[in-house]
C-alpha cells in the first residue's frame, strides 16, 4: 500500500504547532504563539517566515504603543494543506 | 522544536494545540462582576423606594444601572480588544449571544411598560440562557449553574407578586449566577485556580 506523502512545510514539530494553533482561532499574535508554543524568539520568526513563504499563513506587521506587532493567520491554502497533512497522518495511523 | 514527528506524535500536537486555541477566551469576568453589582444594587434601591418612594426613582435607579453599565463596558471592552493577543471566533459567538440577549430585553422592557406590567420575571428567565450558554461554551461549571438558576428564579418569580420576595429571589439569582461565578472566573482569568 502506498503512503500519501507528508507535505514537508507541515512535518514539523513548530510549524505544525503553528498551524494547529490557528486553525482554532481567527488571528494570533506572535506573543501568543510564543507562549503556546514554548518556542524561542527567534526559531519562532524563522518558522513563521517558512509558513509565510509558502502561502500558509499571512502575516501582519504592526504597532501598538510604539512597538511593532506581528499578528498572524491562517490562509485558505494554508487550511487545505493541514487538511491533507491530517487525513495522511490517518493513512499511516490506520496501517 | 523542529524535530521529525512521527505519525501519531503529530496526532498528539495537533490536538494538544486545537485544544490550546479552545481555552483562549477573553476575560470576561469583570462584565458578570459589573453588571450583576448594578443590577443587585437597583433591586434593592427598588424595594427600598418601591412602597413609599414616587415611581420614577425606581425607573432610574435601573436607568442609572443600565446606563453607567452600558458605559463602563464600552469603556473596558474597546480597552481590552486593543490588548488582545488572540481572536478566538467563540469569544464573537458569545458577544452575539449577550447582543441578541440585550435585544430581547429591550424590547421585553418596552412591552411591559405598554401593558403596565413588571418584566422582572421575564427578564431574569431570559437571563438564564445566554449565562448557560456562556457556561457551556467556555465549559466553566458556575455558569451553567447560574444560568439554570436564573431559570429557576424566573419560574417562582412568575408565581408570586410578593415584593419582598421578588427582590430575595431576584438579587439571589444575581448574586448566585453573576457575582460568585464572576469572581470564580476571574481567579481562574488570573491564574489563580485551573478550571
Amino acid at each position: 500500500m502506498a503512503f500519501a506523502p507528508l507535505d514537508p512545510v507541515l512535518h514539523n514539530q513548530l510549524r505544525l504547532a503553528v498551524v494547529s494553533l490557528l486553525i482554532g482561532v481567527e488571528s494570533a499574535e506572535f506573543n501568543f504563539i510564543l507562549e503556546k508554543t514554548g518556542a524561542t524568539r527567534g526559531n519562532l520568526s524563522v518558522q513563521l517566515t517558512n509558513l509565510k513563504d509558502a502561502g500558509y499563513i499571512a502575516v501582519k506587521k504592526s504597532f501598538r504603543d510604539n512597538y511593532p506587532l506581528t499578528t498572524c493567520k491562517l490562509t485558505a491554502k494554508g487550511l487545505k494543506a493541514f487538511e491533507t497533512y491530517v487525513e495522511a497522518i490517518k493513512g499511516y495511523l490506520k496501517t | 522544536m523542529n524535530t521529525e514527528l512521527t505519525p501519531s506524535e503529530s496526532l498528539k500536537l495537533i490536538e494538544s494545540m486545537i485544544g490550546q486555541a479552545k481555552k483562549s477566551f477573553s476575560r470576561i469576568s469583570f462584565y458578570f462582576l459589573l453588571w450583576g453589582v448594578l443590577l443587585t444594587a437597583a433591586m434593592i434601591v427598588t424595594y427600598l423606594t418601591g412602597e413609599s418612594g414616587p415611581s420614577w426613582v425606581n425607573g432610574m435607579a435601573w436607568g442609572v444601572a443600565g446606563a453607567l453599565g452600558g458605559i463602563l463596558s464600552a469603556v473596558h471592552g474597546a480597552r481590552q480588544s486593543k490588548t488582545e493577543e488572540v481572536a478566538n471566533p467563540m469569544d464573537s459567538i458569545i458577544g452575539w449571544v449577550w447582543i441578541s440577549f440585550v435585544i430581547t430585553m429591550m424590547i421585553v422592557i418596552l412591552c411591559s411598560v405598554f401593558v403596565h406590567r413588571d418584566p422582572g420575571a421575564m427578564i431574569t428567565l431570559l437571563t438564564g440562557i445566554p449565562t448557560f450558554m456562556t457556561g457551556q461554551v467556555m465549559r466553566f461549571r458556575p455558569l451553567v449553574i447560574g444560568g439554570v438558576l436564573f431559570w429557576a428564579a424566573g419560574i417562582v418569580m412568575h408565581l408570586t407578586a410578593d415584593p419582598l420576595a421578588l427582590t430575595a429571589l431576584y438579587c439571589g439569582a444575581m448574586v448566585l449566577g453573576y457575582i460568585i461565578p464572576g469572581i470564580m472566573l476571574k481567579r481562574q482569568e488570573d491564574g489563580l485556580r485551573t478550571p
